[in-house]
This record gives structure tokens, sequence and C-alpha cells, in this order.
């Protein structure tokens, strides 16, 4: 080993611990660099990707009508995503899904070409075209269940029920207003994983998940059925723009009905126009017309400046009021205040509202819940517009007493005669009775809600008897009448403003007609508004018929029967008792305010058969007559037989048996 | 045959490295597997403890015969190494695309694994008599190259890209530490450079992929990326003193690939920090110091040559392999010297200390 060799390899030797030192600097700054410069970011990285959020969705809550029908639902579907990096024959693929799912290969391409992991092809997919694509045998096409929003009655209380949109979100109606409850809430977890992917434990938020609650409404699919038929028919007959027709319940406010036209399916809702989504019984208005008279008359009589028979003078059809010229439909003289309802003068109204003075009629108007919002539980309420009193001129006095210059909504208007007809008190209208949640626990119940007692119970009743005479014979609501009932009711034909002329339109009507089944003691009210009836427009000829259509097929569907009129023509005073026709009467009514003294006068003996003990004993004590009676229960027989020819100092007696018998 | 002076001059140092660097190998197996320690058979680092101890015997065995003899027995060894990397294209069991295993009985063996120490030995001898003064010129090293061709090509079809490339640069190394004519060299130089767009053309797709990630592994996070941004953020989740023993959550959560065989440094990474991990590279830089010791003072050049490849096929194995788990080399199989689970490598490099304790002991025998 010579020393040449030895100085060759020394250099050589240095040359390669070059080589090797800086090749492990190298190393040693880029382990730095990671472990010690960037060691928080690449900590948290890893924290990143070894948790991963799960989302449990909540199933959506039910809605069920009064009776336990099911209206709106959730069922488990298939979602069907794609994971683009997995497939390995694109075009086969692409071209095969497309046919089945009927879209465009190309705008497919262009989703699946996006760098990602995970892309929705369709969400909520019938089950047939799930089954068609699962036998495609792609790699990478996966199903995920979902549940999805059905309303298995389709376009039944549509408007009402709203409709929720992909991702479990109320978007209308209840399903909006009551969203928060009956959506559930969403399971959102913390979850540790490996990384093959399995989900290994739960770190947190696991308690926060429920299932949505439960909503049972006021409605009554039955009725509501029937509603919706015959105004649906009666709008394509009539060629109407639309219409509204609302059912309530007077002692409560509880809604049986809302029905709309146009109308839709809410379980293909984006088929639609979203003008056709529109509640427009609470999210329209529109000048009422003579349907709003109900509520001058119940003012003026509560205030008592008219009586039933006090004469106003309707100017033969023509009244000049402050530099306006006022119209009747047809030209009357002196009318009693009974004929201006039952005839529905303006000129009538007129003078009323006159008398009454605009403070006095504006306060009324308020308390009826005008201009106001109900507060139904609905979303989209509008209030109608009630101007200031103080910028009322006399003019917008006398057309506020024939329902112009104010707007309203269906559902005020209706609320406010249903006010009429349970004796006075304006009810808060609700849809939602129960509220049950996901463990079927009952955590709201709503009960009807007097706003305030508006008129007193004797007003209300006298408006109702104004109201009958309105359906009875010659009156303007004559076809709304239901033989067998007593119906009380309001016409109106409003004319509608020209939005582009801002005048009343000459050929645009809002066609309607409110009123009550039986008057005496109303099971419903109803509404009925037409709006731009082609035809003849007025609320006699098109709301009400529509009004005896949808009440007799409501009377018939509930089970209540009709009562027998007995009415002697020498006297005014009537009797009413039940007929056999259908079950036995529960209730026997007779009207308050007649005068009952049989004393000096030749009058009938009453049928008194249905009746309780009591009311029979309260008859007796207004006619100071002495009854005997036998047994207990409801009157069945009677001595002597009713209609005969009332004798002073007679013996009678009225027999009962139980009602079950 | 044996002279018992040889034993005074054993290399405890040697030794000592190896006991150590292996005995942190398996414990870091231990953690590495533990995941899917589970599943049945038995567990990789008691097997790879079976591996160290054949090893280990196999290593006495070469310690104790005269690596003279390779003087004679350089080429037919080349050639038996040759044969095997035939067979193994043929008879190789197919492993993920690649055939890199021959099944001998019941073990299977890498024959590329030995075919680089054998590489070693065949140059060694070829270059262990003196060179003329000027250097070597380019004709003198057509053999070399073709030495180093054969086993390259026939790994790189099998295909291991990592294996083969470790050709090129362990000869490119020893080319290095011998003197070649200045002139020689740069046209070798310029060959090799005009060659690689050729090489590129014929690197599979998943190659180049492995290469173009390297500089940006966001490319294809998933794919070819995804060993890489999960080896770095495994480094450097481990911070400057590590998550611990058993608590390397990117391993344990097996976000790791391959972490028991190429990424098995990421481990120790994770676990022991830039403190734990750098303390092992530095047992490394001492073996390799140690091994460039052997080298300068070995008795004759051939001893020279061969424990100078040992020191370069460890520096390569220990740099691309640390390199890769940091993210500055390509994501090439090339297992970390002793670490690393893998039988055909643990016996390959126990057998290459055994020659390093043979030059050493042999030192001063004349």
């Amino acid at each position: 080993m010579g020393i040449k060799r030895i100085k060759w390899l020394r250099f050589r030797i240095i040359l390669i611990c070059i080589v090797f030192f800086s090749s492990f600097l190298a190393i040693f700054v880029k382990g730095y660099q990671l472990q010690v410069l960037k060691r928080d970011e690449l900590y948290k990285r890893a924290y990143m990707q070894q948790r991963r959020n799960i989302t449990q969705q909540p199933r959506r809550g039910n809605i069920y009508d009064r009776r336990g029908e099911i209206l709106a639902t959730s069922v488990d579907v298939k979602s069907i995503y794609a994971q683009p990096n997995r497939i390995n024959n694109l075009n086969y693929a692409l071209v095969n899904l497309a046919r089945v799912l009927d879209t465009d290969p190309h705008k497919l391409e262009k989703s699946m070409v996006s760098n990602k992991s995970f892309v929705w092809l369709k969400r909520k997919v019938f089950p047939d075209q799930v089954e068609k694509i699962r036998k495609l045998e792609i790699k990478g096409i996966e199903f995920v269940l979902e549940p999805r929003r059905f309303y298995p009655n389709r376009e039944l209380a549509g408007h009402l029920l709203g409709f929720s949109g992909l991702d479990s979100r109320g978007l209308e109606g209840i399903e909006l207003f009551y969203d928060d409850y009956l959506k559930g809430k969403i399971g959102r977890f913390v979850v540790g994983r490996d990384g093959v992917g399995r989900n290994l434990f739960t770190e947190k938020g696991k308690d926060s998940f429920f299932d949505g609650g439960d909503l049972v409404l006021t409605l009554d699919k039955g009725i509501q059925y029937i509603v919706e038929k015959r105004l649906k028919k009666l709008v394509q007959k009539t060629r109407a723009k639309g219409g509204t027709v609302i059912v309530m319940e007077p002692q409560t406010g509880a809604i049986l009905a809302i029905a709309n036209q146009p109308d839709f399916n809410p379980n293909t809702f984006w088929s639609y126009r979203p003008s056709n989504f529109r509640n427009r019984a609470v999210t329209d208005t529109f000048e009422p017309g003579s349907t709003f008279k109900p509520i001058l008359f119940a003012a003026a009589m509560e205030e008592g400046i008219v009586k039933e028979n006090d004469l106003f003078f309707c100017e033969n059809g023509q009244y000049e009021y402050h530099n306006k010229v006022i119209h009747d439909v047809k030209k009357y003289g002196w009318l009693s205040f009974k004929d201006v309802a039952k005839f529905s003068s303006n000129i009538g109204a007129t003078k009323i509202g006159e008398k009454l003075g605009k403070d006095s009629y504006y306060i009324y108007i308020k308390n009826f819940g005008f201009g106001n919002k109900t507060g139904i539980d609905l979303p989209g309420e509008r209030s109608g517009q009630v101007r200031s009193v103080r910028s009322w001129s006399n003019v917008a006095l006398g057309t506020a007493s024939f329902g112009q210059g104010i707007t309203v909504t269906a559902l005020q208007l209706v609320c406010a005669v249903s006010a009429v007809a349970n004796g006075g008190n304006l009810m808060k209208p609700y849809l939602v009775k129960e509220m049950v949640d996901h463990k079927g626990q009952i955590t709201g119940r709503m009960y009807p809600e007097v706003v305030r007692r508006v008129i007193s119970e004797k007003t209300a009743s006298r408006v109702v008897s104004l109201m009958e005479e309105v359906v009875k014979k010659g009156g303007t609501g004559s076809k709304a009448a239901i033989s067998g009932y007593r119906v009380a009711g309001k016409t109106g034909t409003a004319q509608k403003v020209d939005t582009a002329t801002r005048k009343y339109s000459k050929d645009k009507y809002v066609s309607s007609f409110v009123g009550f089944v039986p008057a005496d003691e109303p099971r419903f009210s109803i509404l009925v508004v037409i709006d731009e009836p082609k035809g003849v427009p007025y609320g006699g000829t098109v709301a009400a018929p529509l009004f005896k259509e949808i009440a007799s097929e409501i009377l018939y569907y509930l089970g209540i029967p009709p009562k027998v009129e007995i009415v002697k023509k020498e006297s005014d005073h009537k009797l009413y008792a039940g007929s056999k026709v259908g079950r036995p009467l529960t209730d026997f009514v007779f009207e308050e305010d007649q005068d009952w003294n049989l004393e000096g006068r030749e009058t009938l003996f009453p049928n008194f058969s249905g009746m309780t003990i009591r009311q029979v004993l309260k008859v007796a004590e207004r006619m100071k007559i002495v009854i005997e009676i036998v047994g207990s229960g409801r009157a069945v027989d009677q001595k002597p037989k009713p209609g005969t020819i009332f004798e002073a100092g007679r013996k009678f007696q009225v027999k009962f048996q139980p009602s079950s018998a | 045959m044996i002279d018992r002076r040889i034993f005074k001059n054993i290399d405890w140092i040697i030794l000592f490295l190896i006991l150590l660097i292996t005995l942190i190998g398996i414990i870091n197996l231990y953690s590495a597997t533990y995941p899917v320690r589970n599943s049945h058979g038995t567990p990789l680092f008691l097997k790879q403890i079976y591996w160290l101890m054949v090893g280990f015997v196999l290593m006495v065995i070469t310690v104790l015969i005269d690596y003279h003899v390779l003087e004679r027995l350089a080429y037919p060894i080349y050639w038996v190494s040759v044969i095997s990397l035939v067979l193994v294209l043929f008879l190789g069991k197919e492993i993920s695309g690649s055939h890199r295993w021959l099944q001998l009985g019941p073990i299977s063996f890498q024959p590329s694994e030995l075919a680089k120490f054998v590489l070693i030995i065949a140059l060694a001898k070829y270059f262990h008599q003196d060179e003329n003064p000027d250097g070597y010129m380019l004709r003198e090293l057509v053999l070399p190259f073709m030495i180093i061709a054969v086993p390259f090509v026939m790994i790189l079809v099998e295909p291991d890209l990592g294996t083969s490339s470790l050709f090129i640069l362990v000869g490119f190394v020893i080319l290095l530490f011998l003197k070649v004519n200045l002139s020689s060299l740069l046209i070798l130089a310029g060959a090799l450079v005009a060659s690689s767009p050729f090489f590129w053309y014929f690197l599979k797709d998943y190659q180049k992929n492995r290469i173009l990630t390297l500089f940006k592994p966001s490319l294809d996070p998933l794919g070819a990326g995804y060993h890489i941004i999960q080896s770095k953020i495994a480094v450097g989740s481990g911070g400057l003193f590590g998550k611990g023993f058993l608590e390397g959550t990117q391993s344990q959560l097996r976000f790791l690939p391959e972490q028991h065989t190429d990424f098995v440094f990421s481990v120790i990474a994770e676990e022991w920090g830039f403190i734990g991990s750098g303390m092992v590279l530095i047992l490394f830089i001492f073996l390799l110091l140690r091994g460039l010791s052997i080298a300068m003072n070995a008795r004759d050049k051939l001893g020279t040559l061969l424990a100078f490849g040992v020191v370069t096929m460890f520096f390569w194995h220990v740099i691309i392999n640390v390199g890769m788990v940091i993210g500055i080399f390509p994501v090439v199989g090339a297992p970390l010297p002793f670490v690393s689970y893998g039988g055909s490598s643990l016996i390959t490099n126990m057998i290459a200390v055994g020659l390093l304790l043979n030059i050493t002991m042999r030192r001063y025998i004349f």
C-alpha cells in the first residue's frame, strides 16, 4: 500500500463523506421543517382526517287531520350518488345513466369529471328507477336511503299543508310554519375513523338527535274533500280566475277546511307555477262588498240606533251622496231595516252607516278583526287595509257601509261572521289541534281562544235573524236555502279595482257568500269567494248555490238531521221540534226572544218531541201553562197532539223516555 | 484456515450498532403492526426476530470465510444471482402486479435484494487490481457497465423501479470512488443525461406518477400522492418529542400505507418525534462512518472496494427510504436496512455486515 494510494483513498473518502453528510443534512433539515416548523399544521391535518362528521337525518313528523287520517308523511326512498374516481368505464356509465335518469349525458359528464369523490346523481328516486340503475351494475354508483315527503291525498289541502324541499326543510304552508317542530333535530356526530374508512367511536353529539313531531289538524279530510271538489267544479264552470272556500267551527275558530283554486299537488310542487302555492284565503285581500254588511248591522243594532222595523227610504235606486251616486241593483222605495238586509240595499246601508257615524263604525270594524292579522298558524297572512278613521271622507263612510274601500282576507271575513254566529265572540282561528312529539307524548294542545267579545249575545241573534231573512224567499241569498235547515247568510258582489285605471271595473267582480248552518245553533260557517266569474257575477247566483251544495253535503256528512218547521200563518210565532229523520235529536232549541205568552191569543200546541224535561218546562213557563211530566229522558209522546188549537185551562201531558230506548 | 488472531480484531462497535438498530427496528415493528395484531399467523415482529436469527448465523458464516475467496467466486456468484433474477421473472409470485418473490419451499425470497450485494462483489472483483495512473478509460468501463446493466434491466422489468435504480446509484458512487479518466467521466455523465428521457419513456404510468407527485402531491391526493401526504402528516404530527410508543394515530389508525415495510420510518418519526428519529439516523451515520473507516483501513483494494460497496448500499437505502418518507424522494420501494420488515433484506444486510467484520478482522493479516 503506497503513500500515493493512501492519499488517493483519503481524498476519495473525504469526497464521499461530503456527499454523505450533505445528504443527511438535507434529511435533517426537511425533518426539522416537518416536525418542528410545520408540526401544528400537520398535527391538525392528522386530527381532521381521523375524525368524520356524520349527520343523521331525523324523520319528519306526520300531519294528520282531526280524525287521524294521514295528510303528510315521510317514506324512505333511495337517493343515488356517484363516486367518479371509482367508475371504470365512464362512457358506458354516462350513456346508461343518462338514459335511465332521462338527462343529458354531457351534463352528467360535467358533474362527474369534477374531481370529487362524491356527486349526487339524483335525490329521492322512485323505486323503479333505482332498480333499473342497480341492474346496470356500475361500480362507483351507490344508493343511500333518504326520507321523502309524501302527500297521499295529492292536491287535497295542498295550500294548507304546503310542502318541504329536498333537505327536509318546510317551504310552504304548515310545513313551513311548523317546520321546527316537524323536522326534529339533525344528529351531528363526530366519529373517529381509521384509514380504511371504518368508524371507530363516537366522540360527541350523540344525544342531540331526535325525530320530528306529528301534528294533528283541526281540518276534516272529508269536509276538505267536499269543499275542494265543489269549488273546483264551480271555478271551471264559471271560468273564474280563482276561488276560495273556508269552513270554520264558529264556536271555536277551528278550521275545518280551506280550499283554493287554482291548486297544486305538493308531491310534485316543482312542476307548478309558484302563484299556485298561494293560500289565497290568508294571503290575498279583496274588497268584500255586501258580505261585509253584517258587520254594519251588528254595529248599528249593538249601538241601538236601528230596530228591525225601522224604515229607510232607498231613493228608488239612485242616491246622490256627497257628490257621488250610490246605486242599488233594484229600485226600492221605503224598506224596513230587515228588508235592507234581505235585499242588500246599498243605499239603505249607507243611510244606516250615516246614522251610526264613522267613529263608531270604525271601532266595530277594528273590533271584528279587520285590518289586523287573525294570527292563524299559517305563513304569509296579510292584514288587509282599513284606513284610519281620521282620513275617512263622508263618501268613505258610505262606501264602507256596503264593503267598499276596505280590503279583507277571506279568513278575516269568516271569522267576523262566525263571531255573529256564535253569539258575539271573535275567535282566533287555528289549524293545529295537537302536537305529538317523537315519543308519542302530546306536547301542545290548542284550545279555542276568544279574542274579544264584539257584540252582545242579543245583538248577535238579531243579526242572525236578519241573515236568515237574506236566505229566505225573495232575499238575495235565497239560492243558499237548504230545505229542513235554518240557514243564515249574506251575499256579496264587489266590483274589483282595475289595476290599470285604478277605478272600479265594469266587468270584473268578486262574488261571495258567507253564512252558517243551522242558524240557531251553527255547526259550521262557510265563506265562498269566487274571483272574476264569467257571466252573471252576483253572489246570489254564483256563490250562494255553491254554499248550498257544500253546506248540504257537509250536513249529510256530519249527520246533522233537518228540523221540521211548523208555522202558523195567523201568527208570527214559530215553534220547532225535531223530526224523526236520521237519529233522535240531541237538542231542541227555541228562539229566546219570541213572545211565548199565549194569553188571549189562539195558537197551536207545540211539538215537544225530542225535548228534555227542562226544555219542556221552560216552554211551559213561558206559555204560562202547566204540563204533567211522565217518565224521564226525551219527549216521545204528548197530549193533546201537536198542532191542536190551544185552549186555556186544558190539561197537558208529555211522556218522556230515555233517548237510548 | 481460520487464524485465531482475527478474533482479536472483531469490530464490537459495528456489532453493537447493528444490535441497537435491529432492536429499535423490532420494537417499532411491534408498534407498526399493532393495529393488525389480531390477524392469524405469527406476528410480524416475531417473524422478523426469526429472520434476524437466521441472518446472524449467516453473518457468522460470512465472517469465518476469508473474503479473498471472492476473488475466485465473485463471477460464479454473480451468474447464480442473474439466473435467480431470470427465474423470478418466469416463476415469481405475482404480488400487486410485479414479480419479485421466488418461492423456495415454505419461504419466499426476493432475489433482487441479494443481487444488490452480489453487484458489489462483482464490481469489487473487477476493479480490485490497481488501475493505471490516468484512471480508467471508457473501454475499461464497458464490462462493469454490463455488470450493472444486466440485473438492472431484469429488475426494472419485474417491475421494481426502486431496487433497480439503486443499482445505478451504487454503481455511480463506486465510480466516484475509483479514479476514472476525466474525459471518460464527462462522456459517461453526458450519456446518462442524454438517455434519461429515454428511460422516462419506458417508465410505467404509475411510476411516472410517483415521481411527479413528489413535487406536487396534491395532483393525486388519493392515488400516488396519498402515500407522501399521509407519511408527511405522520412525520410532522410527531413533532419534536413524538406521540409515544403505540400512540401514533396515523399508524395505529392505519392511515399510513406500507407502515411496516417501506414507510416504517414514519412510524418512528410519529411516535418518537424529531429527537427519536434523529437518534436513529445518527446511529446509521455512525454505522456508515465505521464502514468507511473499515474501507479505508482494509488490507487491500479488494477489501476497500467491498467495504465501500456495502457502505454505499446502506447509504442509499437509508437516504432513499427516509427521503421518501419525508417527501424528498419519489415513492420507490426501498426498505430501511435492519428496520423495515422483510427477510430477504434483513438477511442480505446481515451478510453484508458479516463481510464488513470479515474485512476489518483480517486487516493485519498479510
